[in-house]
């Protein structure tokens, strides 16, 4: 029993770890919340889905497809609302508005397309086989959603340590102007970071939607309040703290849950994030980036 | 006229809450703070003011004053707590605040109804009082705007530290600022209530927040009628769209992106930005 909840926390807690990374990656290099990144995860989902019922293609493929038309979405909101508006100067509230529109547009787009009932996957389309492990049972599902869960964050961390553009995207995000000086390209980097977060946001979408075997076009609002949480938790911009924080909130809203019941689940959550901003605002985990609090 | 405000009042009624309701964000704007605290300090205001109408047998003008103030109070309070964080770590924690409330309201049946929300609320709100309320408001903040205080608030949205450097106890000056926006809130909220005849713990959420934070963005932030033009077009926009759900939202989306995109002032700049246009 404790072992089963440990796993349903630990794979909602991945869901959230894979989508609040991308969000972090975003604020990290480019200081903007990007507030269209719940509506590029719920496209993600309805990508998924609609490569696996359409096209009939495996799972792993499902998820790449949708990684990659989540990341084209980032790569919109980038060129769409963040670069006229950092070229511009505007106000950083700006940025905010301008995302959420971009957001409300997304969600139009997919009541449109797909109409607003609650789909899900194909039955065959899933692993359903659970495994016995010490009296507990464990869906298949979960210990695989886990798994790509964890695959994506160490590509990522991969990505951001040996690759080259790993290391321009940590240069941009330690000051634009010294990455411009040295030379790297930081309108490119900017694009390539905005697409690696939506498709993190995208792979997280696919992932949701198998676990919980629901995929609408207002799936996002709920998971947008969930990344803004961790962030919070680990500290605006911090990637391993986005990591730390997801697991732990996942952990913690299962708990309470069988503690108190699913009433107050949400409100600890964010009980939390008001607590730390009071008490630690740079985070739990917090670093370098104690200036900007 | 008279046809058409029959037809038409209660489009009307909310165009001038949501003025009223935005010119509280309109104020924090003017220093700088992009709060969504109001749907929290809305729900306060709204449960408070309803419980006092129909179980305390209390008359609407002593409850919507107990909503202001008890909404100002916890505008105090949290104000003290979070206006010492910056940017967007503050509008967190003003979002966190009200997904708190919204939930506490979700659970707290006995008052609030739970997630059915209460029904049946005397509706005691009239259009006159709105529109009074929409116009005191206005006197009041043009009052301020134009008062030292104005000239200060401009100075605090410039150069916060230079202010502070000055002399100034900008924390405390915030705090005031956060607490009338937190009265506005607490009044529109009772309002509210008493203008729909139900409430549930969803209309004071994220998005009632936004919605009202949006309004003086996109009407103009800096511009005295830019809270009215926002608030106005948010909601008529979605009146006039009503043939088709998803191509308000494609629409309105659209509206906002445009004006954020090439209104930096706000809609109620196009004037402005028209004649220059067209001078040269």
């Amino acid at each position: 029993m404790l072992l089963q909840q440990f796993v349903n926390g630990l794979s909602l807690g991945a869901v959230y770890a894979v989508f609040a990374i991308g969000f972090s990656l975003v604020f990290g290099v480019m200081n903007v919340l990007n507030l269209s990144q719940g509506a590029v995860f719920m496209w993600g989902a309805y990508v998924g889905l609609e490569v696996v019922r359409n096209l009939a293609l495996p799972l792993p493929l499902a998820i790449l497809a949708a990684g990659i038309a989540a990341g084209l979405l980032g790569v919109l909101s980038e060129l769409l609302v963040f670069r006229p508006l950092q070229r511009r100067g505007a106000n950083r509230w700006m940025g905010m508005v301008g995302s959420l529109a971009l957001a409300r547009i997304l969600i139009g787009l997919a009541q449109e397309i797909f109409g607003t009932q609650v789909v899900r996957y194909p039955d065959n389309a899933l692993a359903g086989a659970a495994i016995d492990l010490f009296g507990a049972r464990l869906q298949l599902l979960q210990v695989v959603a886990i798994g790509v869960a964890f695959t994506m964050v160490v590509a990522l961390a991969a990505l951001l340590r040996f690759s080259n553009l790993g290391r321009a995207i940590r240069t941009v995000a330690f000051s634009e102007s010294v990455a411009r000086l040295v030379g790297i390209p930081v309108d490119r980097v900017r694009l390539a970071t905005f697409f690696v977060s939506g498709a993190l946001a995208g792979g997280a979408g696919v992932l949701w939607s198998l676990l919980f075997q629901s995929v609408s076009p207002f799936m996002g609002d709920s998971i947008l309040l969930k990344g803004l949480t961790v962030m919070i938790l680990g500290g605006l911009g911090n990637i391993v703290g986005a990591l730390v924080g997801g697991l732990l909130l996942g952990l913690v809203e299962v708990a309470s849950i069988v503690a108190v019941g699913s009433g107050y689940r949400d409100a600890i959550g964010f009980g939390l994030v008001l607590l730390i901003l009071v008490t630690r605002p740079t985070g739990l985990f917090a670093t370098r980036e104690t200036k900007r609090a | 006229m008279i046809d058409l405000f029959e037809a038409y009042h209660n489009v009307i009624d909310l165009c001038l809450l949501n003025s009223v309701l935005a010119y509280g964000c309109f104020l924090l704007l003017g220093v700088n703070l992009f709060s969504l605290a109001t749907g929290g300090l809305m729900a306060i205001g709204a449960y408070l003011s309803i419980w006092l109408t129909m179980q305390q047998g209390w008359a609407f003008a002593p409850a919507l004053l107990a909503a202001a103030v008890a909404a100002s109070l916890a505008a105090l309070g949290l104000g003290s707590l979070v206006l010492r964080l910056r940017g967007d770590y503050f509008t967190m924690a003003t979002l966190a605040f009200t997904e708190v409330v919204r939930i506490i309201a979700l659970n707290w049946n006995s008052v609030t109804g739970g997630a059915l929300g209460i029904f049946g609320i005397p509706k005691l709100a009239e259009t006159w009082q709105l529109a009074l309320l929409l116009v005191l408001v206005i006197y009041l903040v043009w009052a301020v705007r134009s008062s030292g205080i104005g000239e200060r608030m401009r100075a605090v949205a410039a150069d916060e530290l230079a202010v502070s450097t000055a002399g100034y106890d900008v924390a405390h000056f915030k705090l005031a600022i956060f607490t009338v926006s937190g009265a506005i809130a607490g009044l529109g909220g009772g309002l509210a209530a008493h203008l729909n005849m139900f409430v549930a713990p969803g209309d004071f959420g994220f998005l009632r927040s936004f919605d009202t934070v949006i309004a003086p963005v996109l009407g103009g932030a800096w511009n005295i009628a830019g809270p009215v033009i926002g608030a106005t077009l948010l909601t008529v926009l979605p009146e006039a769209l009503r043939f088709s759900a998803q191509m308000r939202e494609i629409l309105v989306g659209s509206a906002l992106l445009v004006a954020v995109l090439f209104l930096p002032t706000g809609v109620a700049s196009l004037p402005t930005v028209l004649r220059r246009k067209w001078s040269i």
